[in-house]
């Protein structure tokens, strides 16, 4: 089995957050998003968002349990990132924003809750904001064949069909070559995959970070899964890793 | 024992093989996935390739450490917005 730890419940994640629609999307004006358009929220912008006339918490004290509770979820939420933006730059300036909004909003955090899940909404819906909605802003229609097309992108190099090569074959591939083919499924299949096999969360998680119900987290954990095998297999097949045709060996060919 | 052919619930047991490798079963439907593996190699065979798979990208993709600036400027960045909170607080009174 694999081994995985439950997060207790998660219900604040409802809560929390004027993320959704907020944090300044000012980007879309075509190129690249830059970095710099991350920083679209400025320190007053979230002075202004933040309560301060909490009663039973200071500032100072708030700040403590941020750093105390939140911080150490830097590298991961770091490496998510780097899953979600592709690109280090981008995935630094990601965890920041993601810490400045956490602590903007970290009054309506309610201890003992799902911190790591509710510092993934965070990280999710900004990326969302700041990258996705460019993204697919001229492709409002069909996303379904995009994503159609793009899954079978992804697993486009394949001439084999699902094939039965041990599994434990493809460890000998190098890591850059798994991240790689990860990074070509599109976002909705990236985000559930990754938010399942690599961090653990379970079906409800995942569909609470994602906003979505848990059908189609399921949905797009299963052909995401089926397209970035297919798409691994055939690095395996570049690399010599496993033969077409035989059952791997999981030696060099 | 494994008679090694596959069972005609064997369509289920892999339409199944997801829920009950995220960990998404109850212990009851957990027992019957069991039960069916424990007499059908084809599927234990199944389950095993996607366990693998799932192990993989955990141990491929899971560790990238942020760079060891990058603490220094989130603080920095937390700094300046309790700061502007401070500030705000003060005019307001």
């Amino acid at each position: 089995m694999v081994d995985r730890v439950r997060c207790p419940s998660m219900h604040l994640l409802r809560c929390a957050v004027p993320l959704a629609h907020g944090g300044g999307t000012p980007a879309a004006h075509g190129g690249p998003v830059r970095s710099a358009v991350i920083f679209a929220t400025t320190a007053t912008t979230v002075a202004r968002s933040v309560e301060v006339s909490s009663v039973e918490e200071t500032l100072e004290q708030r700040s403590e349990r941020f750093e105390r509770t939140a911080l150490p979820f830097l590298d991961q939420l770091y490496s998510a990132g780097l899953r979600l933006t592709r690109n280090p730059a981008d995935a630094e300036d990601l965890v920041q924003e993601t810490f400045v909004k956490a602590f903007a909003a970290f009054h309506q955090f309610e201890e003992g809750t799902n911190l790591k899940a509710w510092l993934y909404r965070i990280l999710t819906n900004t990326y969302i904001n700041i990258y996705r909605k460019k993204q697919r802003e001229p492709q409002q229609h069909g996303v379904d064949e995009i994503e159609d097309w793009s899954l079978a992108r992804a697993a486009e190099h394949t001439s084999v069909g699902l094939p039965s090569a041990e599994t434990q074959a493809l460890d000998h591939l190098p890591d850059s070559d798994v991240k790689e083919a990860l990074a070509a499924l599109p976002d909705d299949f990236r985000m559930a995959v990754y938010y399942a096999d690599v961090e653990g969360f379970s079906y409800k998680e995942i569909a609470e970070i994602m906003g979505t119900p848990i059908g189609t987290v399921m949905s797009r954990l299963h052909r995401g899964r089926k397209a970035l095998q297919k798409s691994l297999y055939s690095y395996a097949l570049d690399r010599g890793v496993i033969r077409p045709s035989t059952q791997a060996e999981g030696a060099q060919a | 024992m494994s008679c090694g052919t596959p069972h005609d619930d064997c369509a289920k047991a892999i339409e199944a093989v997801y829920l009950y490798l995220d960990g998404e079963m109850d212990d009851a439907d957990c027992a019957e996935v069991r039960a069916h593996l424990e007499d059908c190699a084809p599927c234990l065979r199944e389950y095993g390739l996607e366990e693998d798979f799932k192990r993989l990208l955990a141990r491929k993709c899971g560790c990238d450490p942020a760079p060891e600036d990058l603490r220094g400027r989130v603080m920095t960045r937390l700094r300046e917005v309790h700061l502007e909170i401070t500030t705000v607080e003060f005019r307001t009174e």
